[in-house]
């Protein structure tokens, strides 16, 4: 059974909206169509987030809130959800939401255009935390941007939330929830003006779709895919929406490996390979905002295949390895040979990525960096990553990889072969460091030079290799 | 009970409620009439190239188009440069900078606009572009004529000084980044009329530019502004959106809304000049400066803009609170094919003022000095070293007792040696501070500016109406002067309704900007208050018979003579029953300035604003990152009418300038175009670059001198110059690699990789 109507909770009613333009943002249809204007747009790119608003996902009879950018959302994606905009937050009687009066006795608004977008990135950071330390609530508004306040009001107002008394949201959950449960899972089929859009439900439908229809873009959270339409002002006429895929959605691990479903959001992800990989934790915190990282996934960075992004050294450097299927067959490829130039890839037509694949080391060292004009929110200069086995001071066996250093994130080969079997000594590094001259030309472009990208590849080496000499980390404290 | 009780309360921004409700509306929210059409602005992807066809024909066939302006649609003047001509709207044969608009587009939607726009066949002949200050230099390629201001002959005393330095030093552009980008709504009415709804800082001028574009007179044009997503400068004298907008709607008799996106209005609006100087200074042993000679020079874009005033800044503030007794400067303002650099808060002022720091910061590293004792003995004093090298006499400095109390208050002295101390144990990392004075200079220095005005109208209900010639862009200018006012009548604030700011109530206005928007406006509203109140103590002597009293006290909604005491909204209902006004226009001028452009002498500036911060910073001498551990700020914002607003143009003004000392960086290729566009390159702080530790005061004892409004001083501009410490700690952990032997070169802003290359520089110089 397949609908062409897209159902959500909002308003405390189901919306229904029948063959909707699939390339149709939510700031879009929250500000034109629906004329509700309180959510702005500040950069159209999930950049500033003005935009934000919050999404209420079912799961296992609670509501799980997540701030998202609605400039590159699209309304399709709302499908089955609850909608919160910063209108909702007000109460009918005109008294404000805690996250509201906290805002303004704390003085966070200044010219305000921005403020509504803080607004729901703090309220989502309300509904899924009881007590909010310094740490969460800058996690919570890192993809906001302020230009009027210099934050500290906000992070106060912040800091003076307690929400030990229900909100209006947790009174009317059961019937939110039940509004929720009353939208059953359907395959979605568009067809708006020659435009198409599949959100199959299930892996099994996905390949009967892709068998028929092999030219379809493959959208996943979108936070890249989604700028052809607000930036670039193209179309995209046949889209086929993997989120939709709950059976794609898992983490799951053995001995070995780690087994990433790729629909996984980033942000179960990141804290998930915490317990194995604390600096691919980091690293991912650091990957985009929280809104970002609320939608987008690990695939998807694999699939975009660019030079900087953030998982992809990492990945590489655990040597992971992908599972790509088309509607009748599975390989499993290492994604080391998966890159071929910028952002071309292996990937065939009617192929996507169904998985991830992280191997386990138990006796590595595991270490990332990642260098960028701005600490949160910003794309590397350079990112690095390097996988060490260290035996009585010889180097047993050794992975690094680099990204923002050529067209696609790619192995320091040269690099490797030096150190492998080597003894750990300053001498070696020197040389190892001279090599990556060998595997690497970067590029001067507005976010850093190739000298400083060469100068930070061969420190973040030395850096590397003295942290584990003095079993000390040289890091500043962000 | 308290003297005034509105005055001095820490109250919320009036329109705070309805931010975060997201109730608060913006030009872009304003719900357009059946028949909008949406425009879009078609632009150069040359710098510098004549232009040899427009060909809009796929433009006009392109889905939802419903017409398409050019240059020919023009009737008037086809320029929006408010001081000088030079910002053509759309140029007849040459465009000068890549995002230059040519042309522009009225479609049904905004989407279907800006995707006609790219359908535009443009030929042009290419010219080469100069791209930087130094090929402009070097080209002699002005867009106005420098200055040459001297003061006592530094020639000689830098020839008979002790010790002697020599260099350069850079400071780069910043883009506003305003949240909300350029916007405007222009609806036609009867007669030609047009009213515009238009984001900016300067509604008078959007109407003046907008009637002479269209040959009509300003009075059939009307301008409203309620507020503005931020503007910092950026919406100053920008009027390509407003025009554009404008002329589209008088074309098609529509209603037109034209809304850039972040990186049209990025690409196509100006930034703040970056700045090139080169020096000379001879100093004695405890780093007394004795002569200095500079070049200053600047990027101005395409067009002059406001780069005059802008460089005159430069130079009025290239002092900072220093006295130097012998000096020279030379500026050059230098015209590139890149867009016209604009106003942007400081204004000139903090680009001056980091030349001197700059100097000061290396002659201390020069003499192996705290930087804190050489900035003490060159301040200016109280009673002798007291004139600018402008010839106005300083009469309000408090900068020493700012900066001490700082340097005790943030335990200075003593993080200087912990910092030594951190430098000698830690081999990658290392830790820097600094302190930095401020003293900024309040007035336009075009004299005629000062002006300002107000009205006020009571209703017989006693609600207030309250209008003026100020912009509402965050400062909580409406709140401040809805605080006075409500104090001056002794009501409550809320009697007082906040309206936008219109051209038709109030005309002639100034730009919000200068810092002077409260000072100004604020006196403005008095002023009508105090016509009101004539008229009302009249009425209320005549008719209550009460001739000898002279001065009524309004307190508690009560005017109060000595004994008699009447209800305010009782005498409201009466004072209308016998005819007498209730309404009143009010006006300003700032006494005492006078500035002789020619001389360059006079008193430019009604008072001085002064500040100081401490910073303390880490980098990473590896990778050439920076993290800010600890800000201590002390800033005179004299009696604040409301000191949690003020709290908050001091912090944010701080975090401003940070990041455009540290992060913020705009990158222009050889051939002109700009690439840093968007948030996802062109980065502003975000809130984990803010400072870890983030202490920031109200100097308690600053009141000013001056008769300004509840004798208060404006936190505008001023604190975006705290920022400098930032640069200055960020310098002093760069120089304890050499053990604090050698001065580093360093430029603005300092970005990881200007960070890393500065350590590499100085690393070879020390083997």
């Amino acid at each position: 059974m397949s609908s062409n109507i897209i159902r959500f909770v909002f308003e405390n009613k189901i919306h229904e909206i029948k063959n909707l333009d699939p390339n149709e943002t939510i700031l879009n249809f929250i500000r034109l169509r629906l004329k509700k204007t309180g959510t702005k747009e500040g950069c159209a790119e999930g950049g500033c987030g003005a935009c934000t608003v919050v999404i209420g996902e079912l799961k296992k009879n609670n509501i799980v809130y997540k701030a998202i950018n609605s400039c590159i959302a699209f309304t399709t994606s709302l499908e089955g959800k609850q909608l919160l905009v910063v209108e909702d937050l007000m109460q009918k009687d005109g008294s404000l939401h805690p996250v509201q009066s906290a805002m303004v006795n704390f003085h966070g608004s200044q010219c305000g255009f921005c403020t509504p977008g803080f607004v729901m990135s703090l309220f989502s950071m309300y509904k899924n935390n009881t007590s909010y330390d310094k740490k969460t609530i800058e996690e919570s508004i890192s993809g906001n941007l302020c230009r009027c306040t210099g934050y500290r009001p906000i992070i106060d107002a912040a800091k003076s939330l307690n929400n030990k008394k229900p909100d209006q949201f947790k009174i009317n959950e059961k019937k939110t929830i039940n509004l929720l449960k009353k939208i059953r899972p359907e395959n979605i089929y568009i067809n708006n003006k020659n435009k198409k859009y599949f959100a199959p439900r299930t892996v099994i439908e996905l390949k009967k779709i892709i068998k028929k229809n092999p030219n379809l873009k493959f959208l996943s959270g979108g936070t890249d895919l989604a700028l052809i339409v607000t930036k670039q002002k193209k179309d995209i006429e046949n889209i086929i929406y993997l989120n939709s895929i709950d059976e794609l959605n898992y983490i799951k691990e053995n001995n070995k490996y780690i087994e990433i479903g790729a629909t996984t959001p980033l942000r179960k992800f990141e804290l998930f390979i915490k317990k194995y990989y604390p600096d691919f934790n980091t690293i991912l915190k650091r990957y985009g905002s929280i809104q970002i990282r609320n939608i987008a996934t690990i695939a998807g960075n694999i699939a975009t295949a660019s030079p900087i992004g953030d998982s992809l050294p990492l990945l590489l450097s655990l040597d992971a390895s992908i599972c790509i299927e088309n509607f009748n067959s599975k390989t499993i490829l290492s994604l080391k040979d998966f890159f071929i130039s910028y952002r071309k890839t292996k990937l065939k037509k009617g192929q996507f990525i169904s998985s991830i694949r992280i191997p386990i080391y138990k006796k590595n060292i595991f270490k990332a960096y990642k260098i960028s004009k701005r600490i949160d929110d910003d794309i590397s200069s350079v990112c690095a990553s390097f996988n060490v086995i260290i035996v009585n001071k010889r180097i047993k066996n050794i992975k690094i990889a680099y990204g923002g250093m050529a067209p696609i994130p790619k192995r320091a080969i040269h690099c490797e072969k030096i150190l492998l079997n080597s003894d750990f000594s300053e001498e070696v590094i020197l040389k190892a460091q001279i090599s990556l001259k060998t595997d690497f030309q970067p590029i001067n472009d507005m976010r850093a030079s190739k000298n400083y990208r060469m100068e930070i590849a061969k420190n973040l080496l030395f850096k590397c290799f003295t942290e584990i000499k003095n079993n000390k980390s040289i890091r500043l404290n962000y | 009970m308290k003297q005034s009780f509105f005055i001095d309360e820490k109250r919320p921004h009036d329109s705070a409620s309805k931010h975060v409700s997201g109730l608060a509306e913006y030009t872009d929210d304003i719900n357009e009439p059946y028949g909008t059409l949406y425009g879009a602005i078609g632009w150069s992807k040359e710098a510098h190239a004549l232009i040899k066809k427009i060909d809009l024909s796929e433009v006009l066939k392109s889905e939802g188009v419903i017409a398409v302006t050019t240059s020919s649609d023009i009737p008037g003047r086809n320029d929006v440069g408010a001081v000088f001509n030079g910002d053509p709207i759309f140029p007849l044969k040459k465009v000068e900078y890549y995002g230059q608009p040519l042309f522009a587009v009225a479609a049904t939607s905004t989407e279907l606009a800006r995707k006609a726009t790219l359908k535009a066949k443009i030929i042009f002949k290419v010219l080469k572009p100069i791209v930087t200050i130094k090929e402009a230099l070097k080209k002699k390629n002005f867009i106005l004529k420098g200055k040459k201001i001297q003061r006592g002959n530094p020639k000689k005393t830098i020839l008979k000084s002790k010790n002697y330095l020599k260099g350069n030093f850079t400071t780069g552009s910043q883009e506003h980044f305003y949240l909300e980008g350029q916007v405007a709504f222009v609806i036609p009415k009867e007669d030609k009329d047009l009213l515009v709804y238009s984001s900016t800082q300067h509604p008078s001028e959007t109407q003046q530019i907008i009637a002479k574009m269209l040959n009509q007179k300003s009075n059939s044009i009307t301008v409203l502004v309620r507020r503005i997503g931020g503007g910092f400068g950026g919406k100053e004298t920008n009027f390509l959106t407003s025009s554009i907008c404008a002329l589209l709607a008088s074309k098609t008799n529509k209603p037109v809304k034209l809304r850039l996106d972040r990186d049209d209005d990025i690409i196509i609006t100006g930034k703040r000049h970056d700045f090139y100087s080169e020096y000379e200074v001879g100093f004695n042993d405890a780093g007394v400066i004795q002569g200095l000679k500079i070049k200053l020079s600047s990027r101005c874009g395409m067009s002059p803009d406001l780069s005059g005033a802008i460089n005159e800044r430069a130079l009025l503030h290239i002092d900072n609170s220093y006295y130097l007794s012998d000096i020279q400067v030379q500026n050059y303002l230098c015209k590139t094919n890149t867009v016209s650099s604009t106003a942007f808060r400081g204004f000139g002022g903090n680009q001056g003022m980091m030349v001197i720091e700059n100097i000061i910061d290396n002659i201390s590293r020069y003499l192996e000095k705290d930087s804190a004792d050489v900035r003490k003995s060159n301040f200016y004093q109280k009673n002798n070293r007291n004139i600018t090298h402008y010839g106005m006499k300083i009469e309000d400095n408090v900068i020493q007792e700012i900066f001490n109390k700082l340097i005790k208050k943030s335990n200075y002295k003593k993080r200087y040696l912990k910092i030594k101390k951190f430098n000698l144990d830690n081999k990658y990392l290392k830790k820097g501070i600094s302190i930095t004075p401020v003293k900024f200079g309040i007035s336009f220095t075009t004299i005629h500016l000062n002006q300002a005005g107000a009205l006020i109208h009571i209703y017989t209900d006693s609600s207030i109406h309250l209008n003026h010639g100020g912009i509402e862009m965050g400062q909580g200018t409406n709140t401040k002067i809805a605080q006075l006012v409500a104090n001056e009548f002794g009501l409550r604030f809320e009697k007082i309704k906040i309206s936008s700011t219109n051209t038709s109530k109030v005309p002639n206005t100034s730009a919000s900007a200068a810092s002077s928007t409260t000072d100004l406006n604020g006196a403005a509203a008095l002023d009508a208050v105090s016509k009101i109140k004539i008229n009302l103590e009249k009425f209320i002597k005549k008719k209550y018979n009460l001739k000898q009293i002279k001065n009524a006290i309004y307190k508690n909604g009560l005017i109060k003579f000595n004994k008699k005491s009447f209800k305010f909204d009782s005498i409201i209902k009466e004072a209308y029953l016998n005819r007498i006004s209730l309404s009143s226009t009010g006006f300003y001028s700032t006494p005492k300035i006078n500035f002789n452009k020619k001389t360059f002498t006079g008193r430019p500036f009604l008072y001085f604003c002064y500040g100081a911060s401490v910073t303390e910073v880490t980098i990473d001498t590896l990778t050439g990152e920076s993290i800010i551990d600890q800000v201590d700020i002390l800033q005179d914002a004299g009696k604040a009418i409301n000191p949690a607003l003020e709290l908050g143009q001091i912090e944010g003004g701080f975090v401003q300038g940070q990041g455009w000392l540290t992060m913020e960086e705009i990158i222009w290729k050889p051939n002109g175009q700009i690439t840093t566009v968007s948030p996802s390159t062109y980065k502003i702080p975000a809130v984990s670059d803010m400072p870890k530790k983030f202490n920031v005061e109200i100097f308690k004892q600053g009141k000013n001198r001056e008769n300004v409004v509840n004798k208060s001083k404006t936190t505008g501009e001023p604190p975006l110059m705290l920022a400098m410490s930032v640069f200055f700690a960020i310098k002093d952990a760069i120089a304890s690699t050499s053990n604090y032997k050698k001065i580093p070169i360093l430029d603005a802003p300092a970005t990881s990789e200007k960070i890393l290359m500065s350590l590499k520089e100085l690393k070879n110089r020390v083997n």
